[in-house]
């Protein structure tokens, strides 16, 4: 049983279904990469995962090392090892980067985390990604750039060591600076911690600096493609439209059942 | 008005003829006070006679808010001074003080408990330099001129009943005198206790800091938790008349935290701070909870180079009311202002915050910004805040912002994707909400005194927050 098992999830916001039965599967320690163009369910399928409550969830199930998760708390989701990095994350005015880390990583713990073993577990992260000991004491995305704003998920998801980590469009509006700092980030936390990924994405660039085992195509709510890191090549090729149309004319069900070959 | 020197044979109070009233039913004193070369006993004479020919205060502004104290029975709440309170079991410091107030170094602390001082304390090493700590009624005795040119140099005492009972009656007090020159780190600490309900506390506070004197007051208005008296009495009101005046070059942080728990207090205060020649004060009261709390605040700037920072944090809840009226009145020029308030109100709360800029003519560059910032908790609770801006000189800067606000569903779900759960999630934003005025205190023992007494009104309305969270 993979670590991250999505079977045929539905979903609805308000009066309209969004997913319409995604089947998925994430081990710790592999990378995937889920593209698909705008509109297709990306983000519905991340927030979704980690319990949005817009997000209704009218079949299927989330199992989560073992656990149906499907209808947890979000705290309970990130408590067992799951992370959302935010295509846009939300400011926390007066609450510093540090502070807030802390509440984080106990809310995790029986004790509180000692002083030391903090300042060591974030000084290694702040060199992980590249940023300023200062950007600790701002406060959590209070004022922060876009990549600042991407750097500190990244951040946090270096501290709170989660088994799998979901990174909505984590490469949107990033300079080429920001965005390897942010996809090495990524690599190092697969490579050191066995961190497993689900990079959600609409373009091939970050894919570039972060290797994915596994690539999924999400059009219309429903997985149409599956396959290697060759069809990320391919989408760089062909375009979106390509694949639509090639899976649009033939049975989308079988594609979207999830039990084609990866 | 000149706060150098004292105000003998000025005129009386009087309303300023020809002002433009229209935008604030409430007004400010914006003038002398009552301390004008009386004695104390011709002022209490004074005051008696407003109070037996004055009604009951209520409170209007345009249709919309009405504080009113006519569920206040008067007649039944004692004044617990004299006899009955040197019968030995009242003159210990209640336990609401002995659990509220940090343990922390201290420069003196006055506590009066309803209308009796039952513990002053003061550095030796203070006292010996000329500082003064004792209650205003043995410094009237000991210090009489010292006390009696700003003895109610700018409050007065018959604008209302409440107010003329205070200044009528008013038994122990507290008063601070910080000589020229003397700086204290250490923070003189008064406190205002009410340890039973049907009684009356006459509060009464004079502070003066010398010229180029720099030290810290925080007061604490606290009550016990009377809910469970047998006969049904629950009610006590505090009347509160608190003055503070800086001289040239004085510099003075004030803070004050004032909850009156859960019984049924009543606190109608009001509070005036002047800054003189080149003096700063940074004030900033935390009012916490009472029944119904109207307070009238003060802070004006009365000569050249004055400055100010003037904070203010409030939270309602249940079916408390709050109406506070702050005032950042410059009357002269050069000077500066900066007035920021942030309430949250959840429950069945009212809570209304009327903010005054008043600019006086000749008080040229004086430049001054009023921002309000309110958070509601419950689709009940209610926050009015009316910024208003008076001005009489045309070589000035003033302007008010704000903001109103509910809690962020998008930012409550970020924090639980990080592991921390709902309630949690809440804290975490109503404290950040908070957070920029407390860390504005700069003494962490008071910073976290605020810290938990927040926290601890959080916990108390998580049903209700769930409740508006799912409404939504």
């Amino acid at each position: 049983m993979a670590d991250l098992e999505i079977k045929d999830l539905h979903v609805r916001t308000e009066d309209r279904e969004i997913l319409r039965g995604v089947d998925l599967e994430i081990n710790r320690g592999e990378i995937h990469a889920l593209m698909g163009p705008n509109g297709s369910g990306k983000s519905t399928l991340a927030n979704t995962l980690l319990g949005h409550p817009a997000y209704e969830i009218t079949e299927g199930s989330i199992t989560f090392k073992g656990e149906d998760i499907t209808g947890a708390e979000p705290h309970e989701r990130a408590k067992a090892g799951l992370f959302l990095a935010f295509q846009y994350p939300v400011s926390i005015p007066g609450v510093s980067v540090a502070n807030f880390l802390r509440m984080a990583i106990n809310a995790k713990r029986e004790d509180p985390i000692q002083v030391k073993e903090f300042r060591t577990q974030l000084q290694h992260a702040v060199e992980l990604l590249d940023v300023d000991r200062a950007f600790t004491s701002r406060h959590l995305n209070d004022g922060f750039s876009g990549g600042e704003k991407k750097r500190a998920e990244i951040l946090q998801m270096a501290m709170l060591a989660p088994d799998v980590a979901i990174l909505d469009e984590t490469d949107s509006g990033l300079d080429i600076d920001a965005l390897r700092t942010v996809a090495e980030g990524v690599q190092r936390l697969h490579d050191e911690q066995g961190l497993g990924a689900l990079i959600i994405t609409h373009y091939q660039r970050i894919l570039h600096y972060v290797k994915p085992e596994f690539v999924h195509i999400l059009m219309d709510g429903r997985i149409v493609l599956e396959g290697g890191v060759e069809l990320v090549e391919r989408l760089e090729r062909e375009g979106y439209d390509q694949i639509r149309q090639e899976v649009g004319a033939g049975p989308t069900g079988a594609l979207a059942s999830g039990d084609g070959s990866v | 008005m000149a706060l150098g020197s004292p105000a003998n044979g000025a005129a009386p109070a009087q309303p300023k003829a020809g002002r433009h009233r229209e935008s604030t039913l409430y007004q400010a004193l914006a003038g002398a006070g009552a301390g004008d070369g009386r004695t104390l006993a011709q002022l209490r004479e004074a005051a008696l006679r407003a109070f037996e020919s004055s009604e009951l205060p209520v409170w209007r502004r345009s249709g919309f808010w009405t504080t009113s104290l006519e569920t206040i029975d008067l007649d039944a709440l004692q004044t617990g001074a004299g006899p009955e309170a040197s019968g030995g079991e009242r003159a210990a410091v209640p336990d609401v003080v002995s659990r509220t107030l940090p343990d922390r170094a201290r420069a003196g602390r006055l506590v009066q408990n309803v209308n009796t001082v039952v513990e002053v304390e003061l550095d030796p090493t203070l006292a010996e330099r000329g500082v003064i700590l004792c209650s205003l009624q043995d410094a009237f005795r000991d210090h009489l001129d010292l006390v009696s040119p700003w003895y109610s140099k700018r409050l007065t005492i018959d604008r209302h009943k409440l107010e003329a009972a205070n200044a009528a009656f008013w038994s122990a007090g507290a008063f601070l005198y910080v000589p020229p020159g003397v700086v204290v780190e250490d923070p003189f600490e008064i406190v205002y206790a009410i340890d039973r309900p049907g009684v009356a506390q006459y509060a009464r506070t004079l502070v003066i800091g010398a010229p180029t004197s720099e030290f810290r007051v925080h007061e604490y208005d606290l009550a016990e938790d009377f809910d469970s008296e047998p006969d049904g009495k629950r009610q006590a009101l505090h009347a509160g008349a608190f003055e503070l005046y800086l001289q040239d070059g004085a510099r003075c942080r004030l803070a004050q935290v004032q909850d009156w728990g859960s019984g049924e207090v009543f606190d109608v205060s009001s509070r005036f701070v002047g800054v003189g020649r080149d003096a700063y004060c940074h004030w900033l009261p935390a009012l916490l909870g009472g029944h119904l709390v109207r307070q009238h605040l003060e802070l004006a700037v009365s000569e050249p180079g004055g400055d100010m920072a003037f904070r203010g944090i409030f939270f309602a809840e249940e079916h408390e009311h709050l109406d506070v009226f702050a005032v950042d009145l410059h009357e002269t020029g050069p000077s500066g202002g900066d007035v920021h308030w942030r309430g949250a109100a959840s429950g069945e709360s009212r809570a209304s915050f009327e903010g005054l800029i008043e600019i006086d003519p000749g008080a040229q560059q004086t430049h001054t910004y009023l921002q309000i910032h309110s958070m509601m908790l419950s689709p009940k609770a209610r926050i009015d805040a009316i910024p208003s801006v008076l001005v009489s000189s045309d070589d000035v800067s003033a302007s008010h912002g704000g903001t109103v606000g509910e809690l962020d569903e998008a930012a409550i779900f970020y924090m639980q994707t990080r592991g921390l759960d709902r309630p949690a999630a809440v804290r975490i934003i109503v404290e950040g909400f908070f957070e920029p005025l407390v860390a504005e205190l700069q003494d962490e023992a008071l910073e976290e005194v605020v810290r938990k007494k927040v926290a601890g009104k959080l916990a108390a309305a998580r049903e209700d927050i769930e409740a508006y969270a799912t409404s939504r």
